[in-house]
């Protein structure tokens, strides 16, 4: 099937070299709403921290402490005035400024495969159409069709509930790069075989021929492969991003010593290098037994983790760049089962938006006062997607053509949460 | 009294869940901690038995419970000790006990003290009567090797009066001399605790239970083996029993039919017998031969047990469980 879109890329380069119009000035280029919305986009990235198997929302944004329901962790006042966080999250309490939390998710599915799916791609997948994930559709509008770096990072290294993302419809080129067993690719060095000289004499006379190919030949699907050549060339040259270990000490202690806090450098190093979407997945929260154990052992990586990771981004001045989410397939039960555990909970859960085009501090959407049900504000999956779009300058209902029919970048009827948008 | 003659012929649902328990089977009463953060006696003289709520609370779960003479000495994840008039049902003393949620209180072998241990991985010791702090010691790394929190979930003095042991999330069981508060040994069992550094990268498991034998020779370790999928809680219960003064494993016995946690040993007076309770989302009661750790019988029943009272005669055993209280006789 064929996608056909406005190549806003291409829309750029041709603004940014005078194509367009010859006479605009740079005001000019501002005053043109499609222009300004593509220019405010430049630069900007998501980091997804996955939290695979369902995170409790009430040991986490959402706590009922003194309910049948609440569990035995209390609440703790948070930076900002009026909002309250589970006591496991404390650093992050500290930090609530630059987060919105959206309290009121209710997307039904309460299975892990069905339910993974539908918070990947943002809307019920349908047969004969294959959807992309959300990074692929972000890769595809963020990235540079020229950039040297990954377009989607995908980071999960454990092994319960792992799925490989697909970018679907927009092709092979906005998959992900999917890191498991290690943080650095594999295949991303060059042969020890060849040496460094070699491999750069090898390129330059490739470069050289493929000039006086393409200049002798005028076929368009030669710059493709032209592009896919370079593409790959970078990606080579740029293993040094996985190197978290170029990094300062005290950087890296920062993060601490967890594998999700060396993953959350990672993700900080590529997006500060250009990288759009950048997914860490951190399993496995799925606890049905001995769920108030886990939380304590999960909720204190991913406080640790998720702190350190906003406060270097504000340091860094990548924050108001750099949407950070954290998601999951779907929440936990309010009702404590017999070992201690919650069970799997789609109707009323939260989740997290920071940094990027997000008014921080904010609360939205209401549950019950044992988290049965959502009473105000309820957001579906697309809802959410059309509201991560927006954050990023991302026309939400922007249509992909496939083939005669029109698919709108999140899921039809669906519409951003104005409230947490900054 | 045969192993065999064990049997639940009580119980009364709630729906709260009940951690810990103390009993007077003199006088035909009970007391529960619960959920709901409240104390709570139960008379058992009634034929429907009711609860009658204790007037203050906790904070958040009451997770301990001892009777020392006319007072009970509570519990809480709200890391604070609270002492209770039982006549007048009525909150005594709030005392800030530790920096971590509590997980066990229990008293001296003279009840004149009583023992506490929290995540703030510190046992302390407090005197039964005032409140007031006598010793605060610890062995026990606050964080597990692999970066995590770790727990202090269990403790036991034994009836001689010299000796305290503390268990931790890791398996670490560190001995102490109960009067200069001194370690004088430790234990390790480490398959009571699951790491999954694959498929899920976080742990499960931990001793939940100490006990020394009435004659203070031997220590019982409980919690649960090694765990496939830690999503649930599907490992044999575990017990290990250990020469005190040689430090020797002499039993080491896992129960792949009742699955799950010990969350509680009693010895039984003649040291014949070793009775467990624990569970997974439901409970079981297992009797041990203690010599020879062959098992002698066990039950089970709905609701997962917490925690177990005895009776003098050892006749009765009472259960705090999952929105239940249920009574097994051994008579």
């Amino acid at each position: 099937m064929r996608i056909q879109s406005l190549n806003r890329r291409s829309l750029l380069k041709a603004a940014a070299t005078g194509v367009v119009a010859s006479n605009m000035s740079a005001l000019d280029v501002l005053s043109q709403p499609a222009l300004a919305n593509e220019l405010a986009r430049e630069g900007k990235s998501v980091i997804l921290l996955w939290l695979a198997g369902g995170a409790s929302q009430l040991e986490t944004w959402d706590p009922k402490p003194g309910r049948r329901t609440g569990g035995p962790y209390a609440k703790i006042k948070t930076k900002v005035p009026g909002i309250e966080i589970s006591e496991l999250l404390p650093k992050m309490a500290n930090q609530l400024d630059e987060t919105a939390i959206i309290r009121s998710l209710n997307t039904k599915i309460a299975d892990h495969g069905q339910a993974y799916t539908l918070m990947d791609i943002g809307r019920i997948p349908e047969p004969g159409v294959h959807f992309p994930h959300l990074g692929s559709i972000i890769a595809h509008e963020l990235g540079q069709i020229d950039s040297q770096v990954p377009d989607f990072v995908y980071m999960y290294t454990q092994t319960e509930g792992r799925r490989q993302d697909s970018a679907g419809y927009l092709g092979a080129r906005y998959n992900p790069m999917f890191l498991t067993d290690k943080m650095m690719p594999d295949d991303l060095h060059r042969l020890d075989a060849i040496s460094d000289v070699d491999h750069h004499d090898r390129s330059a006379l490739r470069d050289f021929m493929a000039k006086r190919f393409i200049r002798d030949l005028n076929n368009p699907s030669i710059g493709s492969h032209e592009n896919a050549y370079s593409r790959v060339q970078g990606l080579m040259a740029s293993d040094y991003l996985f190197d978290i270990g170029r990094e300062p000490q005290a950087m890296r202690d920062h993060y601490g010593p967890t594998q999700f806090g060396q993953q959350c450098l990672a993700a900080r190093r590529l997006v500060e290098a250009g990288v759009p979407f950048v997914k860490v997945a951190r399993a496995w929260w799925d606890s049905h037994g001995q769920n108030f154990e886990t939380h304590r052992e999960l909720c204190a990586d991913l406080d640790h983790c998720m702190s350190a990771l906003l406060e270097d981004l504000k340091q860094r001045g990548l924050l108001s760049k750099t949407l950070v989410i954290t998601l999951g397939e779907f929440g936990r039960t309010p009702q404590i089962n017999g070992s201690l555990g919650r069970d799997h909970f789609a109707s009323a859960w939260s989740c997290t938006l920071s940094g990027c085009g997000i008014r921080g501090g904010t609360v939205y959407g209401k549950t019950d006062d044992d988290g049965h049900t959502v009473v105000d504000g309820e957001m579906k999956a697309g809802d959410l997607f059309a509201t991560i779009f927006a954050a990023l300058g991302i026309e939400h209902d922007k249509e992909h053509m496939l083939g005669s029919r029109p698919i709108p970048l999140s899921d039809f009827g669906s519409k951003p949460c104005r409230e947490v948008l900054a | 009294m045969n192993a065999k003659n064990l049997k639940r012929i009580d119980e009364w649902t709630s729906q709260d869940i009940l951690f810990c328990i103390a009993q007077d089977c003199v006088n035909s009463r009970l007391w529960v901690g619960s959920s709901d953060f409240k104390i709570y006696e139960v008379d058992l003289s009634k034929e429907k038995p009711t609860r009658i709520e204790f007037q203050g609370q906790h904070q958040s779960y009451v997770t301990g419970m001892v009777r020392v003479g006319q007072m009970l000495v509570t519990s809480s994840y709200d890391r604070h000790l609270q002492w209770w008039d039982i006549v007048e049902r009525k909150l005594i003393r709030t005392v800030r006990a530790h920096e971590g949620w509590i997980r066990r209180v229990i008293e001296s072998a003279d009840s004149k003290q009583v023992i506490s241990i929290g995540d703030d991985m510190q046992c302390k010791v407090w005197d039964a009567e005032s409140g007031s702090a006598v010793a605060s010691f610890s062995d026990h790394q606050s964080l597990t090797p692999h970066h995590f929190p770790s727990m202090l979930y269990a403790v036991a003095a034994s009836a001689d009066g010299k000796w305290i042991a503390t268990g931790d999330k890791v398996g670490h069981v560190a001995l102490w001399d109960a009067h200069r508060f001194e370690k004088v040994g430790e234990l390790e069992t480490p398959v009571m605790y699951t790491w999954d550094a694959k498929a899920r990268m976080h742990s499960i498991g931990g001793i939940r239970s100490l006990a020394f034998s009435p004659d203070s020779e031997r220590l019982a370790v409980g919690g649960t083996g090694k765990i496939g999928n830690i999503d649930h809680l599907e490992g044999p219960a575990r017990l290990e029993v250990f020469n005190r003064a040689s430090g020797q494993r002499e039993l080491e016995l896992e129960d792949k039919n009742k699955k799950g946690l010990i969350e509680q040993i009693v010895w039984s007076p003649d040291q014949q017998w070793i009775v467990t309770a624990g569970g997974d989302n439901n409970g079981f009661i297992t009797i041990y031969d203690a010599k020879s750790g062959e098992l002698q019988h066990q039950e089970g029943q709905n609701g997962h047990i917490h925690g177990i009272a005895c009776d003098e005669t050892f006749a009765n055993i009472f259960a705090a469980s999952h929105e239940r209280i249920s009574r097994w006789t051994l008579a």
